[in-house]
């Protein structure tokens, strides 16, 4: 398997275009310039107690730009990968050496995901020299998993986009289907949700209970709810944080509160809902290589 | 061994055939020259070898492994110059051949590869900044990484300057001598004639001839070609001069007359013309070139 040279080299390629750290310094503005309001404002410097509240404070105000950004850069230094290399020959050079053509993609995959992975660890190491200090230790690790959590979310739209873009033919049909993507999981994910959910329960008598959990079901599928939905678990019980996902402007929905029962299915925990992220990243990785592997140059 | 061996490819792109029911041997050693106009299939051909596309039909071996089952295993012993290629841009020069050099497992000096393609002193630039030929030379030098037992080139002369062409001219041979296989696709024929002991011409998908250069000569049936100096001639002049046994063909154009021949019968070819009326002014001989044998080839003067 030689997909380690291959993924170095385009580490080294995108090292030399200075995007990584053009992404590092947007990652480190847009992650620890909030927190350091902290100082501005005054707040949680007296004791650990307070420190503690403002890192979770932290979390929940920047999930929600994380789970924007995220995205959009991981499919921004991702949808091309392949098929630019197409497009303009280079992989005639890169396929003249003994790489098998599913090794491509997983260097690719390799190479792309330190792109983000490494600009996000950087933001959040600033952030983190802001925060942290006097919070508690349980804050400390609540942070490192945000942070952990936010480069599975850039990996996981890393190999979509690396994905896509194996299967297609040229750069324009890469970037048609990873924005689609983007839009589908960041937009419209939710709100189909929900549609498909009461429409069940208006023409298929589907009760409300089941209306409910058919809504979550089909809503924590979404890597981007996922990822929200296990971040929120980090501060909260996992019920909670599932019943987040149906939250208007903060204020709980009781019909969903009442309908997930006393007891969380067990379809609906972390170790479940994380695994179905991580089949985000597997499967279009692998159909991608599929379909790079079957195709003429 | 045989290096190459495809037997009864066909390639289809929907409705083009690009290589039709190809049967091709080249035994391991041999620098064999892949000739043809654009558009004939040699770069059709070329990718099959290398896995870049899939054949319709037929069964392909490189160096005793599959084609397309084992490709891997076929490149990690072939060092290929690929044709309409292009460069990693932010990547220097030397960073290029490190990497063929770590694809490969080989262990060598970047260096002195950069040396033996000319680019000594070029390995720290951006290849972004390169020309064609530098370009042309790099992909070479990655081709050369790790001793290959095929080397196979796609035009490879294609960008450079006559005095590059020769410098890869020389590398092949110095290839060739080392006891490693060369197919190289051309359509330049005096780059094929100067190096290769084995010639393919391909036209519209076909193989229309293999043979070693000599024995295309004979089969042409002339290895001279007349070249004469007259005051004027016309197609009937040159009736007399057809007729003669040997002649192969002739040709004029009112001011020379070209006559393919045996070299045995030249005094005959002039005495018909002189007879005939024609002034001969003057008269040279052309050893038959392979762009001679290529045009009798590829214009289907000579039957199968």
């Amino acid at each position: 398997m030689s997909y380690r040279a291959v993924a170095r080299k385009d580490f080294q390629d995108a090292v030399r275009s200075r995007w990584i750290w053009v992404l590092s310094a947007l990652f480190i503005v847009a992650f620890a310039g909030p927190a350091l309001l902290r100082f501005t404002l005054g707040i949680g410097l007296g004791d650990t107690n307070e420190a503690t509240g403002i890192t979770v404070l932290f979390i929940q105000i920047m999930k929600e730009g994380t789970a924007i950004l995220v995205p959009i850069i991981a499919i921004v230094v991702g949808y091309a990968s392949i098929t630019r290399e197409r497009e303009s020959g280079t992989l005639k050079l890169l396929l003249s050496l003994p790489h098998s053509r599913g090794d491509v993609v997983l260097g690719k995959v390799l190479g792309r995901s330190a792109v983000v992975a490494l600009p996000i660890a950087i933001g959040f190491l600033v952030a983190g020299l802001v925060l942290i200090p006097a919070a508690s230790l349980e804050a400390v690790s609540r942070f490192v998993a945000f942070a952990l959590l936010t480069v599975v979310l850039g990996v996981v739209f890393v190999g979509l986009a690396v994905g896509i873009s194996a299967a297609s033919e040229t750069d324009r049909q890469a970037m048609v289907g990873s924005v689609g993507l983007f839009l589908l999981t960041s937009l419209f994910w939710g709100t189909a949700s929900s549609r498909i959910a009461s429409a069940l329960n208006e023409y298929a008598g589907v009760s409300v209970q089941q209306q409910y959990l058919v809504e979550l079901g089909l809503k924590v599928v979404n890597p981007v709810a996922a990822y929200k939905t296990l971040i929120d678990s980090l501060y909260m019980t996992q019920f909670d944080a599932r019943v987040g996902l149906f939250q208007f402007f903060l204020i709980p929905n009781q019909d969903a509160i009442a309908a997930l029962g006393n007891e969380l299915p067990v379809v609906f925990t972390d170790p479940v809902i994380a695994a179905l992220l991580v089949l985000w990243f597997v499967v279009p990785v692998y159909v991608g290589m599929t379909v790079f592997e079957r195709v003429d140059l | 061994m045989t290096a190459i061996e495809l037997s009864g490819v066909t390639k289809r792109f929907g409705e083009l055939t690009a290589v039709n029911d190809l049967d091709l041997t080249v035994e391991e050693g041999d620098v064999f020259g892949f000739l043809g106009p654009n558009g004939a299939g040699k770069s059709t051909t070329i990718n099959v070898l290398l896995d870049f596309v899939r054949p319709t039909s037929g069964t392909v071996r490189v160096l005793g492994h599959d084609a397309q089952a084992d490709s891997v295993a076929v490149r990690e012993q072939t060092g290929v110059l690929p044709e309409g290629f292009d460069v990693y841009d932010r990547l220097t020069g030397k960073q290029h051949v490190t990497f063929a050099i770590e694809s490969k497992g080989a262990y060598e000096d970047p260096d002195a590869i950069l040396e033996r393609v000319g680019l000594a002193g070029d390995g720290d630039r951006k290849a972004g900044g390169y020309s064609k030929g530098m370009r042309q030379r790099l992909a070479l030098g990655m081709a050369l990484v790790g001793d290959p037992d095929l080397l196979i080139l796609d035009e490879p002369s294609s960008g450079l300057d006559p005095a590059g062409a020769k410098e890869m001219r020389e590398i092949v041979r110095e290839e060739a001598e080392d006891g490693t296989t060369v197919f190289f696709s051309s359509h330049v024929l005096g780059q094929v004639e100067a190096v290769c002991d084995r010639v393919g011409i391909l036209r519209d998908g076909r193989l229309v001839a293999e043979d070693s250069i000599d024995g295309l000569r004979e089969a042409v049936g002339s290895d001279e070609t007349l070249i004469v100096t007259v005051d004027a001639a016309t197609e009937d002049d040159l009736e007399a001069v057809r007729a003669i046994d040997g002649v192969a063909s002739a040709e004029t154009d009112g001011g020379t007359v070209r006559v393919s021949c045996d070299s045995g019968v030249k005094t005959d070819v002039i005495g018909a013309l002189e007879e005939a009326g024609v002034t001969v002014q003057d008269f040279t001989t052309q050893e038959a070139s392979l762009e001679d044998l290529f045009i009798a080839y590829t214009e289907g003067e000579v039957a199968e």
